[in-house]
């Protein structure tokens, strides 16, 4: 049959209904090696709680792998396996179709297993951007990569990456005499960019685990529905952001409230705005960005020009984005009166 | 002749001020004539925040002697221990190898292990352990310096420890070759002051080798090779933990090898009477450190706590989770075991521990522009009065 | 592991195919479970092959065409690592740029078998054969062999799964085919039938090391100094025991199907009484005959002996073969520029193998249809004789020619 394409199911994991109806267990655990504070260990902790026991885990390079798997003890209840650091996308396709090809061939036992890859923002928006964007083309097998983003590669020594905001103090732009802003790139938008390229990806999402509860139904959501899916979150990193540990849940809900990350899903190509972001896309007041970048280290040389700068580009993104945090694009003008036109007739048609 | 000191520091938060400080002492001995060299341990070099890392400097009267010393890659006869954060005395379990270094364990015989601290001498002695030579213990009056790579809080403390170190091992560097070097490398007459004082106000106490902690510290025997599972496979974490008389709650499986008792600067107390069983402790502790208690609290265990504090902060009950210094502790107990024993005992420990200002005021890096700058000028009006 | 050598019933089938086809034919014996393909000549012929098998459904597999090489070997990594009997395979600069995956793999004890079609790296861009692709994985852990006929790439393609799988070895295996003649010719090539394959080869069991929510390990950790030697040290051994497991394979391959019943290491053509041998690895061995029978019949004992593993190296059976003749001309389709005598890689090692000799002959690098030129009857002749006078004159003027270059 020429169109056949088989897909296996997927396990059910359905919303958890509040934070008291979670379940107990851990399946990853304690006795890992991250920073006090690491809001990284956090996102895998709650990714693996939500993905439940019957998991298989890939982690690429980075420090969720250096700092978790420290050799000779894991903190891994679930199984683990390493992968290179640009390999998520190419680990979770392996993975699945060793898994799906086993059980057609019933060499293991035929059930839904999940598999998650997931990579930092150096291995997935950096390195491993391709392994990803090929990985999501594959419809046949069921994955999900997560990108865990701390903004730079903060296990080598904190040095930038695509994804490390404009201005921020790294290894690798540190503010001199003579250039107070070395990087001046603006990040990516990962989960736009993949959930607009990829129509066979049924999901995509982007999460903050200071909305814990949110953001394991996002993983579980995604998992349930199935095909190669993806969900981007934003990691406050008290080493390489250079905050007091204490601050890493506050920050993460800072970042959300200032609007520097919209929170948002899109579901069978569907997009919608979800938690505070979804307020905030309704035009409820956001919080200046300043409460969020002074409160971070690798601000510190920042001048009211460049706070007023980045100010400046998160409000451009919200008001004249086509989906602020996702497409980058503004509609023209031919477009823009087409639909004009087109709700008139709609109305019109109505009355 | 050669001289070694050893910086013991908590990763990221306190590298710059190690380097400063290894940086400084050959700074200084070149000002006499010698040489040497500044170094860190590179098995460190991720320097997690909180998690113990070292720096070396190493000095001699020639490269001859340099080198000799060098062969062995890292000093294990050190001169001066210095740890600049008191609670490092529990001991140092880096982020490199398996077991509990004791703070004092590559010190030489007879040598000094210099802190930081508000403790005093006897209280930290309940801390490090025992040594089978003599040794001496120095305290530098002050609270731990933290501050991240990027905005370095300038309190002295580097200056300090190097005004100290002249004074306990004048053999390495002395008062003259600090001062000198400080002046050079920041020409500010106000830190060759506080390098001075701190020389003149370090206080020192032999220890004899019945003194200090008793407790055999963790060890971890390497395997063979041939007793390694081959294709680098190391067995999973059970998910949970049987334990007796907890029915209805629940224990995580945790790592076996690698406990946070040493990684931990402060630890949550935890007021189980106004505890609302909101779950947000648990749910949103990086470290999975909470035991869920037979009737549904949330036990912060010490074998997992790394002192981030994120469970104070997310606590919506006010004063249920305080964030308290570590040094007010001298066991890993169960808080929860002690509450349900004695409830009133409990609360009056509980109340005890977040009353205690002179050890449980600190806190662990940057937290908004500006705080360093107002607290130092104060910190450092102290230091050179 | 013990082997039923019951004949089987069915007689093999003789098709007309080339060397990747020869391959793909093997695979689907195999039954692998994982396969990923990337474009790139010589090597992905085997991949057109294998699509068809797929196709046709005549082979079980995920057929996965990957985005990049690096891709392509992570793929099957991580296949094998849940238990899928994996292929893959490359060429050239493919093979270079895979090389992240391809390094961190035998380290993890993951049985892949990939073919390496030989061709020469960029720049210039250029698809001839050259060996230095192949020989990049020399020190990391793979076993290497070098196939000469599409029959002994079929027959060692089931031999390495065999030797790969083995749970005393678990290292993965490349195949060297020299790019054009082996890989793109067709000829007749005896095909077996599957019930006396499926006794040669059991079904990959990865045991305790399989990752599977059933047997929750972690694999791979993060180590420091403390560790690393120990783990070298395990894969060290894994290769010395892969000898001991070739040599099993091979004996109950010849009783199963009655081929490959000489030495599993090395080809020995009249070499047995030779004063001076060439010594290659590859498609070269054809030329190389039929020059040395031109020789022997003007006189001159010429003899030629052709290395099938390069790992492990086979020291004994080199040593065996080599050690009566005066002088050995090591033919390389590889360089190593700057290395001990400005000779190529198969010189410098074989020169190494035979130091312990008592009575060693003299060893010459011949670097020679380097970018898919052909090793020709006259070059034959010119290394054959640069050897008699080494022999005769006792002397070693040079150590190394480039042979077959203008100028």
């Amino acid at each position: 049959m020429a169109t056949e394409l088989t897909v296996l199911p997927t396990q059910n994991l359905e919303a958890f209904k509040g934070v008291k109806k979670l379940t107990v267990e851990e399946y990853f655990t304690s006795g890992h090696r991250t920073c006090q504070g690491c809001e990284s260990a956090l996102v895998m902790k709650l990714m693996a709680k939500a993905a439940g026991p019957r998991t298989v885990i890939l982690g690429s390079t980075g420090c969720m792998y250096v700092a978790n798997t420290t050799y000779y003890s894991t903190s891994w209840v679930v199984p683990w396996m390493h992968t290179q650091l640009g390999s998520s996308g190419s680990a979770a396709v392996g993975t699945a179709a060793g898994l799906k090809v086993l059980m057609r061939k019933n060499r293991i036992k035929q059930e839904p297993i999940n598999v998650i890859a997931f990579c930092g923002d150096g291995g997935g928006a950096d390195m491993g951007l391709s392994s990803i964007s090929a990985a999501l083309t594959y419809p046949e097998y069921n994955f999900l990569i997560l990108m865990y983003d701390n903004e730079s590669y903060a296990n080598t020594d904190i040095q930038l990456s695509s994804m490390t905001p404009y201005g921020a103090n790294t290894t690798f732009s540190p503010p001199g005499k003579a250039r107070r802003i070395l990087h001046k790139r603006w990040k990516k938008n990962v989960a736009g960019m993949l959930a607009a390229g990829h129509p066979e990806c049924r999901y995509v999402a982007t999460v903050d685990a200071s909305y814990a509860l949110e953001m394991m139904n996002r993983i579980r959501k995604a998992l349930t529905i199935g095909g190669p899916t993806f969900i981007h979150s934003l990691d406050p990193c008290p080493k390489g952001w250079d905050y007091d540990p204490i601050q890493s849940h506050d920050l993460g809900e800072l970042a959300v409230e200032t609007g520097v990350w919209p929170l948002f899903e899109i579901e069978d190509g569907v997009l919608k705005f979800y938690g505070k972001s979804k307020g905030i896309a309704q035009g409820r007041k956001r919080k200046p960005v300043r409460e969020y970048l002074l409160r971070q280290g690798r601000f510190a040389h920042f001048t009211d020009e460049d706070i007023e700068y980045f100010q400046k580009k998160i409000d451009l993104m919200w008001d004249r984005w086509l989906i602020p945090g996702a497409v980058c694009i503004e509609m023209g003008d031919d477009i823009r009166k087409q639909l004009a036109r087109a709700e008139q007739e709609v109305a019109a048609a109505e009355a | 002749m050669t001289g070694s000191i050893e910086v013991v520091y908590r990763g990221i938060f306190q590298k710059t001020l190690g380097q400063r400080i290894t940086r400084g002492i050959v700074l200084a001995a070149v000002k006499e004539g010698k040489v040497g060299i500044s170094f860190g341990r590179y098995g460190d070099s991720p320097e997690r925040n909180g998690i113990p890392a070292k720096s070396f400097a190493v000095v001699a009267d020639n490269e001859e002697d340099l080198q000799t010393y060098l062969s062995r890659y890292e000093p294990t006869d050190n001169d001066v221990t210095v740890a600049v954060d008191d609670t490092l005395c529990k001991g140092v379990e880096s982020w490199a190898w398996y077991g509990l270094q004791p703070i004092n364990k590559l010190t030489q015989p007879g040598g000094v292990v210099l802190t930081t601290s508000m403790q005093s001498p006897e209280e930290l002695l309940e801390d490090c352990h025992r040594k089978d030579t003599e040794w001496s213990l120095a305290v530098l009056k002050g609270i731990a310096s933290f501050s991240g790579l990027w905005v370095y809080k300038d309190d002295h403390t580097d200056v300090r420890v190097l005004g100290a170190i002249a004074r306990l091992a004048p053999h390495v560097v002395k008062l003259e070759s600090v001062e000198a070097a400080i002046q050079d490398e920041w020409q500010d007459e106000l830190k060759v002051t506080s390098a001075r004082k701190a020389y003149e106000r370090v206080e020192t106490r032999k220890v004899g080798p019945d003194e200090g902690n008793p407790e055999k510290p963790y060890e971890f025997q390497l395997p063979k090779w041939w007793e390694m599972k081959e294709g680098l496979v190391i067995p999973g974490i059970p998910v949970k933990q049987d334990v007796e008389g907890w029915e209805g709650g629940y224990r995580p499986g945790r790592n076996p090898t690698f406990k946070k008792f040493a990684t931990r600067t402060m630890r949550p107390v935890i007021d189980f009477e106004i505890c609302t069983k909101c779950t947000l402790c648990w749910l949103q502790c990086p470290d999975s450190c909470f035991d869920v208690t037979p009737t549904g609290h949330y036990d912060a265990n010490m074998e997992a706590c790394c002192g981030c504090g994120v469970c104070e902060a997310v606590c919506p009950v006010e004063k249920c989770v305080t964030m308290v210094n570590e040094a007010a502790f001298g066991d890993n107990a169960s808080q929860f075991e002690m509450y349900e024993k004695d409830t009133d005992t409990y609360k009056s420990w509980l109340k005890g521990k977040i009353e205690d200002k002179v050890t449980t005021d600190r806190y662990h890096g940057f937290q908004l522009r500006g705080k360093y700058e107002e607290e130092v000028q104060e910190i450092i009006r102290e230091v050179t009065k | 592991m013990s082997v039923s050598t019951k004949a089987a019933p069915v007689a093999d089938q003789e098709m007309l195919i080339s060397g990747c086809a020869a391959i793909a034919q093997a695979l689907r014996l195999s039954d692998i479970d994982v396969v990923t393909a990337y474009p790139i000549r010589p090597y992905d012929t085997v991949m057109q092959a294998v699509a068809k098998l797929i196709s046709n459904g005549e082979l079980d597999a995920e057929y996965i065409v990957a985005a990049s090489e690096h891709d392509q070997f992570e793929i099957v990594k991580h296949a094998s690592a849940v238990g899928a009997r994996v292929f893959c395979g490359s060429s050239g600069v493919g093979w270079m740029y895979a090389m992240e995956a391809i390094a961190v793999t035998p380290a993890l004890r993951l049985p892949m078998v990939a073919l390496v079609g030989n061709r020469a790296l960029d720049d210039p861009g250029a698809f001839g054969c050259e060996h230095n692709d192949a020989l990049c994985v020399r020190d990391l852990g793979w076993m290497l062999t070098w196939v000469d006929t599409a029959q002994e790439a079929l027959d060692t393609a089931l031999i390495a799964y065999r030797v790969a799988e083995d749970r005393r070895v678990f290292l993965p295996c490349a195949i060297g085919a020299d790019g054009a003649f082996l890989t793109h010719s067709e000829v007749l090539v005896k095909v077996p039938n599957k019930e006396k394959v499926d006794q040669f080869l059991p079904k990959y069991d990865r045991g305790d090391k399989l990752l599977h929510p059933d047997n929750p390990i972690t694999i791979a950790p993060q180590v420091n100094e403390d560790w690393v030697m120990e783990i070298r040290k395990q894969n060290d051994d894994a290769m010395r025991r892969a000898r001991g497991v070739i040599q099993e394979a091979y004996r109950d391959f010849h009783k199963i199907f009655g081929r490959q019943g000489g030495n599993p290491f090395v080809e020995s053509y009249m070499a047995e009484d030779a004063d001076v041998i060439l010594f290659g690895q590859g498609t070269l061995s054809l030329p190389v005959k039929v020059g040395i029978r031109k020789l022997r019949e003007q006189g001159h004992k010429v003899g030629f002996v052709r290395l099938r593993w390069l790992r492990p190296f086979p020291t004994p059976e080199v040593q065996e073969t080599l050690s009566r003749a005066k002088a050995v001309g090591v033919i390389d389709r590889d360089y190593s520029f700057g290395s001990p005598n400005h000779g190529a890689v198969l010189y410098n090692e074989l020169r190494s193998a035979l130091y312990d000799l008592p009575n060693r002959p003299h060893v010459i690098s011949f670097i020679c249809g380097l970018g898919g030129r052909e090793v020709t009857l006259d070059s034959v002749t010119e290394m054959s004789e640069i050897l008699l006078k080494v022999a005769k004159t006792g002397k070693v003027e040079q150590p190394n020619y480039w042979i077959g270059v203008r100028g």
